[in-house]
């Protein structure tokens, strides 16, 4: 069976910073901007619960259609990892968001990365797409 | 905030009002066409009545009054559910004329977010939503399972024209005629009829008409019977202020002259007739029915016993089928009296009854199964609940159930679904809670693909409304909204859409949003021929590098289409294709510094200045002057400005890179600059040129083609056509002659994509208009900064060739090449000096050579004794100074030859530059310097090493090993001589040539090494140097072995030179006096392998320098052993005593102690006593490896007996030293003396006397303090020389 995942970390002012299509679902052109799309709408929804929580792992805070968007969100609020999915499975995304939390993190060590700025990294890219294979 | 006002509360008291159904004959409607009106058309202004005072009294006692009512009234035709078809087509119609009304501001940009958040909510919302959504509801009307558009009465109207009126009263109630509603059982046909009379003044006077009144009332009744007349007016001029039938007349054009012959006091009688007719007849009516059915609800269903009934009652119709239909309920069915009832109730505005009775009903329909019914109670107990402004939770959970319920149903309760959905949205958005509103609406949407559109539209809306405001989703269902609308077509619509997208999307980060937006509002616009608008939107999209190769070939092709369609070419400011890669930007112009390559110029200016440094004028001196001369003739403003000479090119580098992964054609690059002749005309041209880029910001889009052309005059620049490949980056360099003094500024970059678009950039606007004068002198230089010029008249300017420049040379390769210069100017330009950097490969000849040929003039002449002095003064500096007298005209090139010699492998760059002084003074700039600058490589050719060792046997003389490696894969090398540099020294072979090297040639990876002897002329006596300045025992040595090629003066010059530069690159860091240079002059045999070159060459020659090989150890004395070497000797009779003698010379200048101390084991410590001494710098004394040394020593053996050395102190040693252990001896300067020795041979054998070591120690060091290096010893250790003595057993 094939899925749709869509894996976006989004920075300060709504600047995506690290995008991944990490789906097995064959790559679509069209995909691409309506996942952009539904993605960013769906800030609007983490604007508003972030605030209302203390837990990192927002769940499932948007849909569309049949495609869920679940967040993660950093101690800083600024940063957001979000996840855009059609499958069900609410303990492999959390580990997944876990983790790449803490990719990020070690990103964010690097003294010549400049925060907010794009993560162009491939080594990051790989393990990313690793953990979206593992707990996917 | 009252219910009754809300949008919703608005939107259903005009809408579940009470029906009036109106049956009229033709000749009514004649009357009323008079008017350009239909019947109902005219009566429709007046059917509501916002201050009526109407008591009524329902269901309980207690009268109220209404204040508002309306009436709706309907031609009997209409009372029936409207065809799908064409309500769809007249909802399309709807949002088409929308569409066509936006027309003006869609065009413009869009506006920002913030300023679409300030304004106030029904501004920013299009004001057909509501239009739409009224005929949206309007399209599920008179359906069988409501009961509030059931007509409550019906008007009959019938003109006083028409023949026997009373008869057509009779005939127009005729059942066949009446809606379906009426025959299919849905509602009771027995209803209230009203009679009304139409009479047209026109026709008369009244009289007749009222006949026909008191006919009808006789007929009718008292009550029941009214005469209306009309058409008073004669001349049909009548004019109303206010427009009263526009908002009813759909398909009117509103020029139309309406109600002409209608008066003021017609008018009046129709307000007053349907006043009348509501207040007395209408609501008293309504009143009647409402109690009556109340009763009888009451009867059967209130209390507790009939409750029972019911529920065992429908109990047992369980097991009948589910009731798709609403035919099982008739007009007679308890349940639709209950709906009738609620329904009145509600249009009265009793509530509390409506509610008490859905709530009834609701139930019922639910035991039912049947759905529809089920869902349309459910929704207006929900809108009664909101009327109530009671329970909200009740109010949405009333919808939300009838919501699900009509979807439950399938594809025939969608329609109600969307009513019901749109009043569910209007009731959320009434208590702000739009975000939920926005769900609502969104649920709506799904049906119809344009429906849909309006919906999400809303949504959005919704969205924007939200508090706080939620503008990511409300851009998102924009977007989704405009996607819908382009899919039907509706194109105006989904620009204006996205526009609104395009508000909250500018400038997002998130690029397949920004793409995708820009692209489609793009062609839209490009659809509609607006295509400036199109074309900027689609420009912010062309430089997309993270779009896949499809996408970015669908964007360009489209982009490039639209173009096309204009007709024009476009020039873009700022243009994303390709990016101009700014950083790499590099201007290079010549003011004083004139280049002869386009490599010279990318050599760093700062090599340049240390090259020229001491060539040219003291610098502060010539700043000042140079200075001084400026401001007096330049205006104060070109100071900031560099200088370039007119007729002169500026070239600008840039690089454009393509960020697409398809290939661009760029063509016609070129720079705009702006050129004012002189200096007044230039700060106005220079405003002028400002204003007119501001405008260009402005507009983003302007031709200025024709300002181009005016300037050709003035300066030429050059156009240059590149092809981009998918990512590739290119470097353009661009040229602009000017071509009269002024002011010449560049002002930007311009290029055409693919032949229709004209791309312009600007360097740096800002920067260049708000220069200050101050602040510009601090800010880092960057190229963008000097970008302005002052051009002055033409200079000369000088041209340099070299000739026989070869890319690749061997190692060693000695070469002349020719300088040539030119000056193309009529102005001579004199004093001229020239200075290279790198004077160990290239040195300047003397111009008598040129007319020489090649070889020839380095052979050697009689005469050389000259030489060696200018060689010290030319070598001394780099700088040459060309002779006085030179000056180069125009056609009378100056030629010069150069010497080239390469040194070492590797590559290299040449420097080389040449001052020169203008023949006029009268110029700004009255020197320039020409930089040449060359790259050269060298291969490895012959590696050459020398090791010198002391003649054991004799002072002053040396054993040499000279050791070639050919390290060349093809070529093979002819020696041709070994010179000793310098006259003290004698060179000469140990062998003859032909056993040494017998086949001359040196192939390819041959390593060779052979012995000479050298001896130092200079320590014998005096007299001896006249006889020995012969050519064969002079410091050349012939190798070659046929003599017919003379041999070259190596003192002379290139040679000489070259020797000096290596002798100072090569300065060993011990500075010994004595050292050695050697240069081998080996004739390369190249041609025999290189195809390439026809004929062989045989003027190459190659050179090779070995500098500062040590010809003396590290001590400054010298000694030889002197002594027996074979002694034969009877060992059984005594022990064999022998005499030996070291004789030693002081080399130093000072005395010199010497202690030679001798010891019967070897010292520990210092096993090898030939490498320990070897000077370190000894380089390229590769192989020194033992076998050749053993090679030497069993020679000298001869014979297979062991050398015996004291090796271990433990056995016996076979020989001891006898007498002192040490002896010392004093050495003046320069002189010999000699020591005796005395050894015991014990047993025959070959022995080796090396155990001994002498200890120099010199005398006065205080008076040495002048020696500079620190180095230098002034005591040291010497190992003893090998020496072999052979003892045998005489018999």
């Amino acid at each position: 069976m094939t899925s749709t995942a869509c894996f976006v970390i989004v920075s300060r002012n709504d600047i995506p910073i690290y995008e991944a299509e990490v789906g097995t679902a064959p790559k679509k052109e069209e995909a691409a901007h309506e996942h952009q799309f539904i993605l960013h709408a769906a800030l609007d929804i983490v604007q508003d619960l972030a605030w209302t929580t203390s837990a990192m792992f927002l769940k499932s805070v948007d849909r569309f259609n049949d495609l869920v968007v679940s967040v993660y969100v950093t101690a800083a609020i600024h940063t957001r990892l979000m996840l855009l999915h059609d499958s069900r499975n609410d303990d492999g995304i959390k580990s997944f968001f876990q983790e790449v939390h803490e990719l990020y993190i070690k990103i964010l060590q690097n003294p010549l990365y400049l925060p907010g700025s794009c993560i162009k990294s491939p080594h990051f890219d790989t393990k990313v797409r690793a953990l979206a294979r593992k707990y996917l | 905030m009252d219910p009754a006002n809300s949008p919703l509360g608005r939107m259903l008291l005009d809408e579940i009002t009470p029906v009036l159904m109106i049956l009229t004959t033709p000749l009514v409607e004649e009357i009323c066409q008079k008017n350009g009106l239909t019947f109902i058309e005219m009566l429709s202004p007046f059917c509501s009545f916002n201050n009526i005072d109407v008591p009524v009294r329902t269901a309980s006692d207690q009268p109220y009054r209404l204040r508002k009512f309306k009436l709706r009234i309907v031609y009997a035709s209409d009372v029936r559910q409207p065809d799908m078809e064409v309500a769809r087509k007249r909802l399309k119609q709807v949002i088409t004329s929308a569409g066509e009304e936006e027309q003006p501001d869609l065009f413009s940009d869009p506006p920002s977010i913030e300023s679409v958040l300030n304004t106030s909510k029904p501004e920013c919302m299009p004001t057909w939503f509501q239009y739409f959504n009224k005929e949206l509801v309007r399209t599920v009307s008179f359906s069988d399972h409501e009961a509030f558009d059931h007509p409550v009465a019906c008007l009959l109207v019938v003109s006083s024209r028409d023949e026997e009126p009373l008869n057509k009263f009779v005939d127009m109630y005729n059942t066949n005629q009446l809606p379906p509603m009426f025959t299919d059982g849905s509602m009771d046909p027995k209803i209230l009829k009203h009679f009304l009379l139409l009479h047209d003044n026109q026709d008369g006077p009244s009289e007749k008409a009222t006949k026909v009144l008191t006919g009808m009332r006789s007929t009718f009744g008292l009550h029941d019977c009214r005469l209306l007349c009309i058409n008073s007016s004669k001349d049909g001029l009548v004019t109303h202020q206010e427009n009263l039938w526009a908002p009813y007349k759909s398909d009117a054009s509103s020029s139309q002259h309406l109600g002409g012959f209608l008066s003021i006091d017609d008018l009046d009688e129709v307000r007053n007739a349907m006043q009348d007719l509501s207040s007395n007849f209408i609501i008293p009516q309504m009143e009647q029915r409402i109690r009556v059915l109340n009763q009888q609800v009451s009867a059967t269903r209130k209390g507790f016993r009939n409750q029972l009934k019911n529920l065992w009652w429908r109990k047992g119709k369980d097991d009948a089928p589910d009731s798709s239909s609403g035919s099982m309920y008739t007009f007679n069915s308890i349940e639709s009296q209950i709906r009738v009832l609620g329904d009145f109730a509600f249009m009265l505005r009793d509530y509390e009854l409506a509610l008490s009775n859905y709530r009834l009903l609701s139930t019922d329909y639910k035991l039912d199964k049947a759905w529809k019914q089920y869902a349309g109670v459910q929704e207006m107990m929900g809108l009664t609940y909101f009327m109530l402004d009671q329970s909200r939770k009740d109010a949405e959970y009333c919808m939300e159930n009838a919501f699900h319920t009509y979807l439950r149903i399938g594809s025939s309760g969608m329609r109600n679904a969307t009513r019901c959905g749109l009043w569910w949205a209007e009731m959320l958005k009434t208590r702000d809670q739009c975000k939920e509103a926005a769900t609502v609406y969104f649920r709506i949407s799904g049906e119809e693909p344009l429906h849909s559109a309006v919906m999400l539209e809303q949504a959005s809306y919704c969205y924007l409304l939200a508090d706080p405001p939620m503008l990511r989703k409300y851009g998102f269902h924009l977007i989704l909204s405009g996607d819908l609308y382009k899919k039907c077509d509706q194109i105006k619509h989904a620009i204006r859409t996205y526009r609104g997208a395009l508000s909250v999307f500018k400038g997002t980060k998130w690029s397949h949003i920004r793409d995708h937006v820009h692209f489609h509002i793009g062609k839209w616009y490009a659809f509609l021929d607006t295509f400036d608008v199109a074309i900027k939107n689609m420009l912010e999209i062309l430089a997309c590098g993270h779009q896949s190769k499809a996408t970015q070939e669908l964007f360009l092709r489209d982009f490039f289409q639209t173009v096309q369609k204009t007709g024009k070419t476009f020039e873009v400011l700022k243009l994303q294709l390709p990016v101009i890669d700014i950083p790499s930007l590099n201007v290079v112009f010549e003011d004083r510094r004139t280049y002869a390559s386009p490599a010279a110029v990318s050599v760093k200016e700062s090599l340049w200045q240390s090259l020229e440094e001491d060539m040219l004028p003291s610098l502060t001196g010539v700043r000042s002057s140079w200075l001084h001369i400026q401001s007096s003739l330049l205006p104060a403003k070109a100071k900031d400005s560099n200088v370039c000479v007119a007729g002169e090119a500026i070239a600008v580098d840039i690089g454009f890179r393509n960020p697409l992964q398809i290939s661009l054609s760029i063509s016609s690059i070129s720079l705009v600059c702006k050129h004012s002749s002189n200096s007044e005309e230039g700060e106005m041209d220079a405003k002028g040129s400002t204003s007119e880029i501001h405008k260009d910001e402005d507009h983003k889009i302007s031709v200025t083609s024709e300002e181009l052309n005016s300037d050709t005059t003035l300066f030429t620049a050059t156009e240059v056509d590149v092809s981009l490949g998918g990512g590739e980056t290119i470097m353009v360099q661009l040229k602009v002659t000017p071509k009269v003094e002024g002011a010449l500024k560049i002002v930007g970059v311009r290029w055409k994509l693919s032949g229709s678009v004209v791309g312009f950039h600007k360097f740096q606007s800002d920067m260049l208009n708000k220069k200050t004068a101050k602040g510009r002198r601090k800010i880092r230089q960057s190229p963008l900064d000097n970008l302005s010029f002052l051009v002055i008249k033409s200079l000369p300017k000088l041209e340099s060739f070299v000739h026989h420049l070869p890319k690749t040379v061997s190692a060693g390769d000695l070469q002349r090449l020719t300088l040539e210069l030119r000056n193309p100017s009529e102005i001579p330009v004199k004093n001229m000096k020239m200075k290279i950097s790198h004077p160990r490969f290239l040195s300047v000849g003397s111009p008598e050579i040129l007319s020489m040929e090649f070889p020839t003039c380095l052979e050697k002449k009689a005469s050389c004794a000259k030489c060696d002095k200018d060689v010290k003064s030319k070598a001394s500096g780099k700088l040459f100074r060309f002779p006085e007298n030179t000056e180069i005209h125009c056609e009378n090139p100056l030629l010069w030859p150069l010497w080239l010699w390469a040194a070492t492998p590797g590559k290299f760059s040449f420097h080389m530059s040449i001052y020169y002084e203008m023949g006029d003074i009268s110029s700004i700039i009255r020197y320039r310097t020409l930089r040449i600058q060359h790259t050269l490589e060298v291969l490895p050719s012959l590696d050459i090493s020398f090791q010198i060792s002391p003649c054991p046997s004799k002072l002053q003389e040396y054993l040499v090993r000279m050791s070639i490696v050919n390290q060349t894969r093809l070529e093979s090398f002819k020696l041709h001589q070994l010179s000793a540099v310098g006259k003290e020294w004698e060179i000469s072979l140990l062998q003859p040539i032909d056993t040494l090297f017998p086949s001359e040639v040196l192939t390819a990876g041959q390593a060779l090494s052979c012995f000479f002897k050298l001896k130092n002329k200079k320590s014998e006596t005096a007299e001896n140097e006249v006889s020995s300045l012969t050519t064969l025992k002079g410091p050349t040595l012939r190798l070659s072995n046929g003599s017919s090629e003379p041999l070259f003066d190596t003192c002379c010059s290139p040679f000489s030179e070259f020797h000096h530069h290596e002798k100072v690159y090569q300065k060993a860091y011990h500075q010994e006096q004595q050292t050695v240079d050697f240069m081998l002059i080996s004739r390369p045999q190249r041609s025999n392998n290189n195809p390439g070159q026809p004929q062989p060459n045989s003027f190459d020659i190659a050179a090779h320098y070995a500098c500062h090989c040590r010809t003396a150890s590290a001590s400054p004395v010298c000694w030889f052993m002197d002594g027996p070497r074979i002694i034969h000797h009877n060992f059984s009779s005594s022990l064999c005593e022998i005499k030996l003698k070291i004789t030693i010379y002081n080399s130093s200048d000072v005395s010199v102690s010497v202690r030679i101390s001798t010891f019967d084991s070897v010292p520990p410590g210092s096993s090898s006593t030939s490498s320990s001494v070897l000077p370190a710098n000894e380089v390229g004394w590769h192989d020194i490896s033992l076998t050749n040394e053993l090679k030497v020593t069993t020679s000298i053996a001869g014979s297979g007996s062991g050398i015996h050395r004291s090796t271990s102190p433990e056995c016996v040693p076979p020989y001891i030293w006898s007498g002192a252990s040490s002896t010392c001896v004093e050495l003046e300067p320069k002189s010999t003396t000699e020591v005796p020795l005395l050894i015991c041979v014990f047993s025959p054998g070959i022995h080796d006397l090396s155990n001994y070591a002498l200890h120099w120690n010199m005398q006065s060091s205080a008076n040495y303090k002048d020696a500079e290096d620190g180095e230098r010893f002034f005591s040291g250790t010497c190992e003893g020389h090998p020496y072999y003595l052979t003892v045998s057993q005489h018999e």
